[in-house]
């Protein structure tokens, strides 16, 4: 207890004394400065030794103050205390060849990292647990003895279940084509056209939506065996160009990162039917994807984009950089 | 390829050709467009001879876009029109009793071509028979397919570049708001060169502007 009492009178002490000595630098500085510039122009030469001489005294007079100052301040201040031993790793701060092994240094610089990223840790840990990204109905840290052996009945799910809804939701939306092929499997994988602004590839493994993959309305969706085209292989390059066209890949790979985070945003995991019509809505609401401005700042094109957010809400359009 | 939108840019104050040239390209690179090249478009006109007298004689206007170096577009005015390999000019000089060329008659728009996110911008010089005529501005926004959609974001794109003087709606758009713009063979683009062209041959001569 005495110790850091101690402690904490040095350090403020400590501090004081640094800015007195910081002032007193200056004004010794000052009084060297006014030495040089020498006399000041006036109109007789008494009152131009008269202003230099007044000018001088102030100047040694603030010395004075700050160096008596200092010097009520360096009493105050103390030893050092010696009861904080390093222990071991204090030992080494004695080795004096420090540019050829700078263990301390390096030591005190690796603890100091540590605790940064123990902090960090813990801020980041506590921010993504209050938005849960787990889509399965498990409770979060349940043993391993109590962790149930059977899957959700969610996850399996009859294949024709999945084909009744999907073709229900199909028909709630009249501008909105869902075509369901199963290349792999039975997980469904579905092409949705929408209007005629894009066409949407929604990878499902039984309800739930696993991917998503937005496309422009005339690009190629399909591989040469008629399977849907998964990954993006060249560029939409027309052969015959000799200036090659190259189909801006950015703008829809934005969109296709906004229809993941839907697709995260969207979740109940005990009724996937109610999350793929919401998944769906939202999807929708790109019809006027080129028509409408953003809500926030009006116009059309923001770095040369168009609003590509749409709220999870409200379904209105933002830009992404407007959203926030 | 995306919509397409042609139209024709009055010269500044005092400036020649070149000089407007300059400041929209200097403009489009403020903006952060890329420049990826040059580009050119050209029509020829022929006379079809052999016509009824008492008609007047239908033009056939045969263009080309180094868009699709490999093909050429032929269509009457208002018409029907034909894509056709390269060789096609070849055809028409065989055909040539039946089809004139009118030589004096050929126009042209040679330029750079810009790209800026989804937009490429080509500004061109327009000319015929080597006196410049006018400035030709080619915008197309590739991400959509339907005119009567990007209308206004392309209008907003082009008020940045081009200031006041923007365009009304092309009437190739008019007639299809929302049928898709047909991208492949250019020819809604090229209907809009057209009409470009027919009207920069109907202008005077600018003054002081022959190259």
């Amino acid at each position: 207890m005495a110790d850091a009492m101690n402690v904490g009178v040095n350090l403020e002490a400590f501090s004081q004394a640094i800015s007195a000595i910081q002032a007193l630098r200056s004004s010794v500085t000052r009084v060297f400065d006014s030495l040089k510039d020498g006399m000041k122009n006036k109109e007789t030469l008494e009152g131009r030794e008269k202003v230099f001489i007044t000018e001088f005294q102030d100047n040694l007079q603030s010395v004075n103050r700050d160096l008596n100052e200092l010097e009520r301040l360096s009493t105050l201040v103390g030893r050092p205390s010696e009861s904080h031993p390093l222990h071991n790793s204090g030992l080494l701060s004695l080795d004096p060849v420090q540019d050829k092994t700078p263990l301390y240094s390096q030591l005190l610089q690796a603890y100091k990292w540590s605790n940064k990223l123990q902090y960090h840790a813990g801020l980041a840990s506590s921010l993504l647990n209050q938005q849960s990204l787990k889509r399965s109905a498990n409770q979060m840290g349940a043993s391993a003895k109590r962790r149930p052996k059977v899957q959700p009945s969610t996850l399996v799910l009859p294949p024709q279940y999945v084909d009744d809804v999907i073709s229900r939701i199909g028909r709630m939306f009249p501008d909105m084509s869902i075509e369901l092929f199963r290349p792999n499997g039975t997980s469904a994988v579905l092409l949705v056209t929408l209007g005629k602004v894009t066409k949407t590839i929604v990878v499902m493994r039984s309800l739930f939506i696993d991917r998503t993959i937005v496309r422009g309305f005339n690009e190629n969706v399909y591989s040469e065996d008629g399977k849907v085209l998964l990954s993006r292989g060249n560029w939409n390059v027309y052969k015959y160009s000799a200036t090659m066209c190259f189909y801006n890949p950015w703008f829809f790979s934005k969109v296709t990162d906004h229809a993941t985070t839907a697709l995260l945003h969207y979740q109940l995991p005990q009724m996937p039917d109610v999350v793929v019509r919401s998944f769906m809505t939202w999807l929708r609401s790109y019809i006027k994807l080129f028509q409408t401005p953003c809500q926030r700042c009006g116009k059309f094109l923001q770095e040369g984009l168009p609003p590509t957010w749409r709220d999870f809400r409200t379904l209105e359009a933002f830009h992404d950089t407007c959203r926030q | 390829m995306g919509v397409t939108c042609v139209c024709q840019v009055p010269l500044a104050e005092g400036k020649s050709v070149q000089q407007t040239i300059d400041i929209l390209h200097k403009k489009l690179e403020q903006l952060g467009a890329v420049k990826q090249g040059n580009f050119t478009v050209d029509c020829e006109t022929y006379h079809a001879t052999g016509n009824a007298s008492g008609q007047p004689t239908k033009l056939l206007y045969v263009m080309h876009n180094s868009e699709t170096p490999l093909s050429c577009l032929a269509l009457f005015e208002g018409g029907p029109c034909l894509t056709a390999d390269g060789n096609f000019d070849v055809l028409m000089i065989k055909l040539k009793s039946h089809f004139q060329n009118a030589k004096g008659h050929k126009v042209e728009s040679r330029g750079s071509r810009y790209r800026y996110c989804d937009f490429l911008i080509k500004v061109g010089a327009v000319t015929m028979s080597s006196s410049a005529r006018g400035i030709s501005v080619e915008l197309e926004y590739c991400p959509c397919v339907v005119p009567g959609d990007c209308w206004n974001l392309m209008k907003e794109f082009m008020q940045s570049f081009l200031g006041p003087s923007i365009p009304e709606l092309p009437s190739v758009f008019a007639t299809k708001p929302e049928g898709l713009y047909a991208p492949a063979d250019c020819v809604d683009t090229m209907t809009q060169y057209l009409e470009l062209f027919s009207k920069v041959r109907k202008q005077q001569v600018l003054p002081g502007t022959t190259r």
